[in-house]
């Protein structure tokens, strides 16, 4: 078995009575692209900010290329980018000052691949950081994750306020970083954006890891909303009958639909095309719904499975 | 099961009430405050006053220093409180000039304004509710200071009423109310609330040196007139014999309606997170610097010390302006003053408090200029409190995440900040001493080069020492909880020393300040042992404050 890039074991960290992350054990492998998803507060930036040493944990063991992340963690610190999910730098200071200075603190970088990086996401150097949009500070924070080349990225929430084509050059970045070698970690609570990027998945909840494996062991709770409008009434049992649908609801006096369907839809798009289709709007449901909807008081007996598959 | 229904606290239901539950510690802490520095004053003047010769020696020293504050009935307790405490009490000023500069400049810098904002209510309404809450504050720190002078005027017979004791409280809110509503004028034309204070407490240096003029220059009141401060000294409520001037209150408040009115009208039209063009006469020139690409090539990106040098570069440099321009001031002062000094009574009860402060003998100029150069320690002090703020906002607003995301040990960084802030810290001593120097040979006043030297640079170990129980204090409290307790510290220092001596208090208490230590190096030097006992122990809170940043937790 080789080495693993991440690993922690039983990790346990609590704000006082408050509960923040329990027993989290997970291993991430040299070349993964790891998605760590999770509901708003289920754990996510506590488990990161650990391997960041940014947090002590109460107990249990955090690893990053074998070093601890915490007594080791200057030397960890020289192999990783990270991106945190709320980035605060000095405000009066410009995009292209910032980048400079952590490339000074990490003792220089090169600076024809940061002009590249700033090109290719089109960031303003010349604004102070205060000046720019979300979006834009966000880019700061994104570049000088990459503009050292690290060997491990670290990105909590990585896409949170970029533009969809921004998000998709991030894509791309991670990818090519993945080429070259590195490893990455990335919290999200998007299972839509895990899904294209990462190659593991791990889902954290309440704290606890609930599930652990590779992307295509987790395409079961994947969930897609459909809501069809007819020209004219149609039975709802053309779809209830279908396997892959959960849920079927009549809706604008049974002249529409609203479907939750498990998986791909494609059943149920063919079955609705047999009649004469008004209009078709299909969305995503949130991480956070599909727990509180699909696995509602059973995490905590998964809980228990996930230990299993990390051993 | 039987569910509990939340009640909403009444505190929070409107923007008024929700702003003046933020102040409660303030109206405390600053009524308090301002009341025990009058009740110090008044409880140690009662006894000089018993006799006639004390009230003579009062009255004669007094007059020397009509240019801090004309001295009025300087024989009574309640007069000499007025008169020593002369432009020394606005330092009250700084609390409306920093709530005014944070409640709508400081809400747009931290996004919390668009929040409220987006509530069914007019900007107008908002602004006129967080107004009123920090009027409604000077109100109850007024009421609290008026309250707490008539008991202690009471107790040590200080010959004023309540009356007048409410009025007194009443005055110096108003004072205050005026600089309040200049920081909230100022912070419409200026992005960022540091700046927005920085020149509302540069408007208040200008106010009280205008004021000074005509005390020093006869003749000039029509100056003198232009300064809100002027105003505030037409009343003296502590002097029943005196009085209050209500029209000169009528001034300050008209002044603090104008300015407020006009700034909710600059607010209301102007955009968020913007500013009001100044006419093109009145902007800055612009530098021509080019816009900062990559590489930037700034050698204050270097490395954290640098980074944090460039950061209080401005800070240091007003201080510098105001620490050594005042330690020069005093020389050519106290040169002016030396032929009334020699006609002191060696054995007057003045004699006996300049002995105690300045530590000499009365008859030379330069136990007057030691007694005044104490005061300078407390200001480089005050300096390195803000500089401990600083260091601890970073913290708490989550600006160190990124920094340790880089390989830097915590260790190290704690230290780079704290060099840079020991470095601005030396350069204020040594500006403070070149000034210094340079004043004495101009004036020719007879001071002793190497007692210079240790009064000036003395002053270092002082605020290196704050500084570190700072950055130690910083290690579990919260910003606000650090500078307040800082300050709090600093202003019992400045008690035990300044106060202490003239209440006769055992000299076990007097040691606790690090002042009494500092002693008087204009006269007497400073021994090395007491420089390395006071760097020692800013090394082991320092060393405490490394092991703590190392190993706590890290978050916002």
């Amino acid at each position: 078995m080789t080495e693993a890039m991440i690993e922690t074991g039983q990790l346990n960290k609590s704000y006082g009575g408050k509960r923040g992350i329990v027993d989290v054990s997970l291993r991430v492998e040299p070349g993964d692209v790891f998605g760590f998803l999770g509901p708003n507060g289920a754990g996510k930036t506590t488990t990161i900010r650990i391997l960041m040493a940014l947090l002590r944990a109460d107990s249990g063991s955090a690893r990053i290329d074998g070093l601890d992340c915490w007594s080791d963690s200057v030397a960890i610190k020289r192999v990783i980018g990270y991106m945190p999910a709320e980035p605060a730098l000095d405000g009066n200071l410009t995009g292209g000052q910032l980048l400079e200075y952590l490339g000074h603190l990490r003792g220089g970088v090169d600076q024809a691949y940061l002009r590249q990086l700033v090109d290719r996401f089109e960031l303003d150097p010349t604004r102070k950081f205060r000046q720019y949009s979300s979006g834009n500070k966000r880019k700061v924070v994104l570049i000088q994750a990459f503009m050292h080349r690290p060997r491990v990225l670290i990105l909590d929430e990585p896409t949170s306020g970029l533009d969809p084509l921004n998000q998709q050059e991030f894509r791309r970045l991670v990818v090519e970083a993945r080429q070259g070698g590195a490893t990455a970690f990335v919290s999200s609570h998007v299972l839509s954006e895990v899904e294209e990027m990462c190659t593991r998945v791990g889902i954290i909840r309440d704290g606890r890891v609930v599930r652990i494996g590779g992307i295509h062991d987790v395409k079961d709770i994947k969930r897609s909303e459909l809501t069809i409008l007819f020209a004219s009434t149609v039975p709802l049992d053309v779809f209830t009958t279908l396997p892959d649908v959960e849920t079927a609801e009549s809706t604008a006096g049974g002249q529409g639909v609203h479907l939750t369907v498990k998986g791909p839809p494609d059943a149920a798009i063919k079955a609705a095309a047999r009649y004469d289709i008004v209009s078709v709007t299909s969305h995503e449901p949130s991480l956070e719904d599909i727990f509180l909807r699909y696995y509602g008081g059973v995490a905590d007996a998964a809980a228990d499975g996930a230990s299993e598959q990390v051993a | 099961m039987l569910r509990r229904t939340a009640h909403p606290s009444r505190s929070l239901s409107n923007v008024y009430l929700k702003t003046l539950r933020g102040y409660r510690v303030a109206i405390i802490g600053w009524g308090y405050g301002m009341s025990l520095l009058v009740l110090e004053l008044v409880a140690s003047t009662s006894a000089i006053t018993q006799t006639a010769a004390g009230r003579a020696s009062l009255t004669q020293i007094a007059s020397q220093f009509a240019w801090n504050a004309a001295p009025v009935a300087v024989d009574t307790p309640g007069g000499y409180a007025t008169f020593k405490l002369g432009v020394g009490i606005l330092v009250m000023a700084i609390w409306p000039l920093l709530a005014a500069t944070r409640t709508l400049r400081g809400e747009e810098e931290s996004g919390t304004l668009d929040v409220l904002l987006a509530t069914p209510h007019s900007r107008t309404r908002i602004a006129i509710q967080k107004l009123a809450a920090i009027g409604t504050a000077l109100l109850g720190m007024a009421l609290v200071i008026g309250v707490v002078t008539w008991a202690g005027g009471a107790f040590f017979k200080g010959g004023y009423g309540f009356t007048d004791a409410l009025l007194f409280g009443l005055n110096l809110a108003l004072i205050c109310a005026v600089f309040g509503a200049v920081a909230l004028f100022v912070s419409q034309f200026v992005i960022e609330r540091r700046r927005a204070a920085g020149w509302t407490a540069g408007v208040l240096l200008v106010a009280i040196v205008v004021d000074m003029v005509h005390r020093i220059w006869p003749g000039t009141d029509w100056i003198s007139a232009f300064s809100p401060v002027y105003y505030y000294n037409l009343s003296k409520p502590l002097v029943p014999s005196y009085g209050s001037s209500w029209w000169a209150m009528l001034v300050m408040l008209a002044v603090t309606l104008a300015l407020s009115g006009a700034a909710l009208a600059l607010f209301t039209r102007r955009d968020i997170d913007g500013m009001v063009p100044l006419p093109r006469r009145l902007q800055p020139p612009k530098l021509g610097r080019a816009p900062v690409a990559l590489p930037a090539r700034d050698w204050s990106l270097w490395s954290v010390y640098t980074r944090g040098l460039r950061a209080s570069a401005w800070s240091a440099f007003w201080w510098t302006v105001a620490i050594a321009g005042f330690a020069g001031w005093m020389v050519f002062a106290v040169k002016q003053l030396g032929s009334a000094l020699s006609g002191i009574d060696s054995q007057s009860a003045v004699s006996s408090i300049l002995n105690k402060l300045g530590g000499g003998d009365v008859k030379l100029t330069t136990t007057l200029l030691s007694a005044i150069f104490v005061i300078l320690p407390v200001l480089l002090m005050a300096f390195a409190v803000t500089q401990v703020n600083r260091w601890s906002s970073d913290e708490e607003e989550g600006r160190f995440e990124l920094l340790l995301a880089t390989p830097q040990p915590r260790t190290r960084v704690l230290l780079a900040r704290f060099a840079a802030l020991a470095s601005a810290s030396i350069a204020i001593g040594l500006a403070t001493l070149g000034v210094t120097a340079l004043a004495e040979a101009l004036t020719g006043l007879p001071l002793d080069g190497a007692d210079l030297v240790a009064a000036t640079l003395g002053m270092i170990p002082l605020g290196l020492l704050i500084a570190a129980l700072g950055y130690l204090g910083a290690g579990w409290l919260k910003t606000s909880a650090d500078t307040g307790l800082l300050s709090l510290l600093l202003a019992a220092w400045f008690l035990l020393s300044f106060v202490g001596p003239e209440l006769n208090w055992p000299d076990a208490i007097l040691r606790l300040s690090p002042f009494y230590y500092y002693g008087s190096p204009l006269l007497h030097g400073l021994q090395l042992s007491v420089i390395l006992g006071l760097l020692a122990t800013a090394a082991v809170a320092l060393s405490g404050s490394a092991v703590r940043f190392a190993l706590k937790d890290i978050g916002r």
